[in-house]
């Protein structure tokens, strides 16, 4: 879809750590090795015999193929946890919203650092960025201040063009 | 560049703050059968057109954005300029339609634009792009999904903090996130106009009057934002009065009848403050309510280096004036 969510570095569907949504009738956990050791450990914690659990483990790289063929057989009432790193954990949420899985139906658990861009108004390019207020475009230099907003569309944050004194 | 020359076609935004202060609000207001169709033909007419499409040609992705699914409402947009402008002004404008065969005649201009309507592949631009290039008016087009409003089409070309190409797919809320004004009981202004918005229907639309000032700009975008922000400052006591234009842009909010989309119109008008001379009582309500902008409301008008200046050459015109 044109204005899909997606995953950036203040999605609400990101939390501090794995908390099972007990309204749900299903779990479906995805995680790579950086996360396998928590995930084990909540579930032996955590989970309750009445309720089903599915898990996808990711070994080095996603198989697509297997990816997709889990998430779109999944039926209404599942909650989809991602326990990744940020680039394992775009490219599953990406997949999960293609597949139908609104934002409140993702828990996502960021092992790492999370990746942030920005939307450069001079020349309609993202650069990826880090936490500084101000940068400058990695495909026409301007230098550009960044602004709180951003775009679902462009998946960057607004970046005001500005001349340095 | 232009500005009204015709004052009493010029959309005085302080009409109802003779006596009080300009402060945001909820204002949009109903509008009387007369006044429903949003067409205007001023003597810049053709000056305003030139200016708008000498922008959608230089700038394409700057000033013109739509989604590819949105062509049925693209025609149904068509369909309600052409009516709207042969209804108020059958002198300018003229349809003819044999059966989907359209001919649309801009007398003023000299043009025709033939076409089969609902066949995109008839004219060489989008439906939506080619018909707006004809009315001077910015337009959006917000679809209506999940009690919101999402952008996805949008002609601008008298931008004030808008961008087509960065807003397109935004909701209302997400459009109006830099609107910093909360309301007595917290709500936020715009979370309130978005719930207005839901409630018009087709046929009555909605308006409200919104005004800036701009220092020697027409159109204040952010693409360019490292331009008009500085020259902002060059604004000074003795230059304000042909530097500074007060902004009015007239809005309308258009249920549209078949897609329940709302269409967003603006027509924008420029006039120099030194030209506020020519309505005296004019001058003074802009000096009264000018006088009295708080200091967070003319930072989010991006108004704030050159607000003071402006508010001293219109005092010293009035004075000027009482002592003739």
């Amino acid at each position: 879809m044109y204005n899909s969510p997606v995953l950036y570095d203040q999605s609400e569907t990101i939390k501090e750590e794995l908390t099972f949504n007990d309204k749900r009738r299903k779990h479906l956990i995805i995680y790579d090795q950086k996360a396998v050791s928590d995930i084990k450990q909540v579930l032996a914690k955590d989970s309750q015999e009445e309720l089903e659990y599915e898990h996808f483990e990711i070994e080095k790289s996603v198989n697509l193929q297997d990816l997709r063929t889990l998430l779109y057989s999944q039926k209404i009432g599942t909650h989809l946890y991602i326990a990744s790193d940020w680039d394992h954990a775009v490219t599953v949420f990406t997949e999960a919203v293609e597949a139908g899985f609104t934002e409140d139906e993702i828990q996502t658990i960021i092992y790492g650092p999370k990746r942030r861009y920005i939307y450069c108004m001079k020349c309609y390019n993202t650069s990826e960025i880090n936490y500084d207020d101000e940068v400058q475009c990695t495909h026409c230099d301007a230098h550009m201040e960044v602004g709180p907003f951003f775009s679902k569309v462009r998946k960057g944050y607004i970046g005001y063009p500005f001349i340095p004194n | 560049m232009f500005k009204s020359t015709n004052l009493d076609m010029f959309t005085f935004p302080f009409t109802n703050f003779k006596n009080k202060t300009y402060r945001y609000s909820n204002d949009l207001v109903a509008l009387g059968e007369d006044n429903v169709n949003f067409m205007k033909i001023t003597p810049e007419y053709k000056v305003q057109i030139k200016h708008k499409r000498e922008k959608l040609d230089k700038q394409p992705d700057v000033r013109y954005q739509s989604f590819p699914h949105t062509m049925e409402m693209q025609w149904e947009f068509v369909e309600l300029l052409i009516d709207l402008a042969v209804d108020k002004y059958p002198e300018h404008f003229s349809i003819e339609k044999n059966g989907d065969q359209w001919t649309f005649s801009n007398h003023i201009l000299e043009e025709t634009e033939t076409f089969i309507f609902g066949d995109e592949s008839s004219i060489s631009l989008e439906p939506y792009d080619m018909i707006g290039r004809h009315f001077h008016h910015d337009f959006m087009l917000m679809v209506n999904r999940d009690d919101n409003f999402y952008l996805e089409v949008a002609q601008e070309s008298f931008a004030a903090l808008f961008s087509p190409n960065w807003n397109l797919g935004m909701s209302f809320n997400e459009i109006h996130g830099p609107v910093p004004f909360v309301s007595r009981d917290g709500v936020e202004l715009a979370d309130r106009i978005r719930k207005f918005l839901l409630t018009i229907e087709p046929g009555a639309p909605r308006t409200r009057v919104n005004w800036n000032l701009m220092a020697d700009r027409w159109d204040v975008n952010y693409e360019t934002m490292d331009i008009w922000g500085p020259e902002r400052h060059k604004v000074t006591k003795e230059n304000a009065g042909k530097l500074v234009h007060l902004r009015v842009e007239e809005q309308w909010f258009i249920r549209m009848p078949r897609s329940n989309a709302i269409l967003f119109v603006l027509d924008t008008q420029f006039l120099p403050l030194e030209d506020l001379v020519k309505r005296p009582e004019w001058l003074e309500i802009t000096h009264f309510n000018l006088a009295d902008i708080p200091d967070y409301m003319a930072e989010y008008k991006g108004m704030a280096p050159f607000l003071p200046q402006s508010v001293e050459y219109l005092k010293n015109l009035i004075d000027t004036i009482k002592v003739k």
